[in-house]
């Protein structure tokens, strides 16, 4: 998959999770930029990332996300 | 040596003298040298015991980052946040231990919990260290090879009578600043001790005589005056930790060094998971990093039992963090069922005010109020000396609920230990300080208050200083100075 492609499909879980049809979301976002992205979000995000693109991330990844770039490229890592 | 007595006064006038007279590059040692001074002046074996933990955290840290296998890193890991967190749980629960099991055979008194004294900050130097270790395997810090960093980090004396518990990125960032600390920030610094003891002075420590009374003896006061007890400790409890907060924070800029914030305006939280955003932020991060998180990735198969679960695990550890009792173990039960409850049906009470304005604008103010009651009725059990007089408080609340002679909306202030006068000045204190922390945190404010009068300035300050001088009681001791 593409890095817009990944994207495209991110923003959809985002939009799902954190019920905002609108929200949009870019490579410098963080939890901070998210109203609803807390700590009990985050690995709801995570899980809901999981199933959408068919892959399992450990909780040293998650811990070393910075934001949704890093996780664009951990997703793309995965689905090669 | 408490932060509000004389010695402590001597003691940091001292320090910041030689400090700030010393090289720069003598300034962390010479610091590291006052915060082991600062714990010695407590006690000698325990600070023996912080310098033992030091070293084996700093080599435990060296020994994960050099190991080649994931298995050998993650062996060490284990190792190092093993150790400390049973050191933590067996000083802990030793007193609890010897009063469930062996006063009731007669093997022991009470007077056994004092043969085990839990260290000084022994919680607030073991997370910091637990915290550092995994953020090393985690590959997010490079484990530290100057001791004296990590020692000062550890034993930094403005942190370990009760936090805030900083990360250690956020600490070895500012070493340099320890070399040469901003002038600016020594203002602001002693700005910040000052409000922190006014707010311990003229709000805090008054409220502690009535909120005393009320919880001596529940029965024997009207559910109205149980009620104005209940506001009145979960403001004191916020007041004293915020303060002590404050003059650690203030201490640290005097050194050069920024702490995190505990806390960010909790009472006015729209719902019970963004109060615990808002409170002891730096101890609900330090878990939601290294408890929550990794707790809900083992769990998250198992759907939203897993959710609901690392949450009850998160909250509980929260309760008993505090001290092994029934009342802090309810505490952190209260709080999982209220967050598993409010987490689960957000997403449908947002659904529901989506479509009805009027309403949403009644929510925007009847949700911080109902949070802030519900924070209320947990704090009874925080602050209840066992869960039976905890029970009876909460029963006496509700009018009609036990046979009393005394009526339901009886207000007797003499009674509760405080005069009506001493009241209102709490209350308007609390609501000033409310408005000034809300104001520190916008610039226009920040702007506003540097832009006034030198004059002006200098006045308020001699007149809170000499409101602290009056107002001061003799308390030298912090509620969060017991965990």
């Amino acid at each position: 998959m593409t890095h817009p492609e990944i994207h495209q499909k991110l923003t959809l879980v985002f939009r799902d999770l954190f019920d905002d049809p609108t929200l949009e979301i870019s490579d410098a976002t963080t939890a901070k930029d998210v109203a609803g992205w807390d700590s009990i979000m985050h690995v709801t995000l995570i899980v809901a990332v999981e199933k959408a693109f068919g892959i399992s991330f450990t909780t040293k990844e998650v811990k070393t996300l910075a934001n949704v770039g890093s996780l664009i490229q951990l997703i793309a890592k995965r689905v090669k | 040596m408490s932060f509000l007595s004389f010695n402590f006064a001597l003691f940091l006038g001292l320090a910041l003298l030689l400090f700030h007279l010393a090289p720069a590059r003598w300034r962390p040692g010479l610091l590291l040298g006052f915060s082991y001074a600062f714990y010695l002046s407590w006690s000698f074996i325990y600070t023996v015991l912080l310098a033992a933990v030091t070293a084996g955290v700093y080599a435990t840290a060296l020994w994960i980052e050099g190991r080649r296998t994931e298995r050998g890193k993650h062996a060490w890991m284990a190792a190092g946040v093993m150790t400390l967190l049973i050191l933590l749980f067996a000083f802990k629960s030793a007193d609890w231990f010897f009063h469930e099991f062996f006063s009731p055979l007669g093997r022991a008194d009470s007077n056994n919990a004092a043969l085990v004294v839990v260290p000084l900050g022994l919680s607030y130097y073991v997370f910091k260290m637990v915290g550092y270790i995994l953020d090393v395997y985690w590959e997010t810090l490079p484990a530290q090879r100057n001791f004296v960093s990590l020692a000062l980090y550890g034993a930094f004396f403005p942190q370990i009578v009760s936090g805030p518990i900083q990360r250690a990125q956020s600490f070895f960032d500012q070493i340099d600043k320890i070399k040469s600390p901003d002038a600016g920030e020594f203002v602001i610094g002693l700005r910040r001790i000052l409000f922190g003891l006014v707010k311990k002075v003229a709000i805090a420590d008054r409220l502690a005589v009535l909120v005393e009374n009320v919880h001596a003896k529940p029965a024997g006061f009207s559910s109205l005056e149980l009620l104005v007890g209940a506001y009145c400790y979960s403001i004191e409890l916020y007041t004293d930790f915020s303060a002590i907060t404050d003059i650690a924070i203030g201490i640290g800029l005097l050194f050069g060094v920024k702490g995190p914030e505990n806390f960010d305006l909790p009472y006015y939280s729209p719902n019970i998971q963004v109060f615990w955003r808002r409170w002891h932020m730096s101890l609900t991060t330090w878990l939601a990093d290294y408890l929550f998180t990794p707790l809900r990735m083992s769990l998250r198969n198992l759907g939203t039992a897993g959710l609901c679960l690392a949450i009850f695990i998160n909250m509980v550890a929260i309760g008993i963090w505090h001290g092994q009792t029934w009342t802090f173990l309810a505490f952190g039960i209260v709080n999982g069922i209220f967050l598993v409850v409010s987490v689960l049906t957000l997403k449908q009470r947002n659904h529901f005010f989506k479509g009805r304005p009027r309403l949403s604008r009644v929510r925007e103010f009847a949700a911080p109020l109902l949070t802030f009651h519900l924070v209320v009725l947990t704090h009874i059990f925080f602050r209840a000396g066992t869960l039976d007089s905890a029970l009876q408080y909460i029963a006496g609340l509700i009018p009609g609920w036990e046979r009393s002679a005394i009526p339901a909306l009886r207000l007797d202030l003499w009674s509760l230990g405080i005069s009506a006068p001493a009241l209102l000045l709490c209350a308007g204190a609390f609501l000033a300080s409310e408005a000034v922390t809300w104001a520190m945190r916008r610039q226009f404010w920040i702007d506003w208050f540097r832009a006034t009068p030198v004059l002006f300035r200098r006045a308020l300050y001699y007149a809170l200083i000499a409101a602290v001088l009056l107002l001061f009681q003799g308390t030298g001791t912090f509620i969060y100075a017991g965990f």
